[in-house]
């Protein structure tokens, strides 16, 4: 995935990536990442789990804005199935 | 692909799945195309007022759209586009490497639409891309270079064309 992150930025188009593989996304280098340790198959979380899916997405979002310096990996730590989502 | 190696399969996405440090060694031991410096291009305004792009390489697309290839061990570098309007209930997945029942439960666990309605209802993003675009996150071999070389470019200038102005992309 961060390969054609990669190739629309490079079209300068500001994009970030969700990641559940970290050392994947260092050897790769996007330029922005959001990265949860979260199983295959659950980049957004829990189904049905909207305060969850709401925050990660958001999380993402606000990386657009924040993020300053290349290759930026974000880590909000949240813990599978134990993290309460407000 | 025989009966043995869908069995294999399925047992590794559970692994992976249910296993999380495997995974992680698996990617230690598989070579992936390691970046060259690192693209940037700045967000050109506020989220509120920017136009947002999703793209997916969890392999979804519509139920009238043809499916991912899933013989060819190396993958699919093909693409789907549908609208950022569609109805979910049109919405499916074809992907045998990783296990997707949650998603096919709610789309929104590997492609939050309903999430980025809501957040350009509230206002905290400008609008939506009208078009969303879906990979198959399992291309290797050959088909690594017509990823590189032309689907995703291909994706880059649409998205451009459609006018957005950034883009999350979240994997399978």
């Amino acid at each position: 995935m961060g390969l054609i992150q990669r190739i629309i930025e490079q079209r300068k188009i500001p994009t970030i990536g969700i990641t559940l593989q970290k050392e994947v996304t260092m050897t790769v280098k996007p330029p922005r990442a959001l990265f949860l340790r979260y199983p295959f198959g659950h980049p957004l979380g829990e189904a049905f789990h909207v305060r969850q899916q709401r925050t990660i997405l958001v999380d993402a979002l606000t990386g657009l804005e924040t993020i300053r310096e290349p290759g930026t990996i974000l880590t909000p730590g949240y813990v599978w199935r134990r993290h309460v989502f407000d | 692909m025989g009966k043995i190696q869908d069995l294999k399969n399925t047992i590794l996405v559970q692994l992976f799945k249910h296993l999380p440090w495997l995974a992680e060694r698996w990617a230690r031991g598989h070579r992936f195309v390691e970046g060259q410096g690192i693209p940037w291009a700045p967000l050109g305004k506020p989220l509120r007022e920017s136009c947002i792009a999703m793209v997916t390489t969890a392999g979804v697309h519509l139920t009238s759209q043809p499916p991912f290839d899933m013989e060819d061990p190396d993958g699919d570098a093909t693409f789907r586009a549908f609208p950022a309007a569609a109805d979910k209930s049109d919405l499916t997945i074809t992907h045998k490497y990783y296990d997707h029942s949650a998603a096919d439960r709610d789309i929104n666990v590997v492609l939050p639409i309903d999430r980025l309605r809501e957040l350009q209802e509230e206002g905290f993003i400008g609008r939506i891309a009208p078009t969303l675009y879906s990979f198959m996150g399992h291309i290797d071999g050959p088909h690594l270079q017509t990823l590189m070389e032309e689907t995703a470019p291909e994706v880059a200038e649409r998205l451009l064309r459609e006018g957005a102005e950034a883009v999350v992309l979240t994997p399978a």
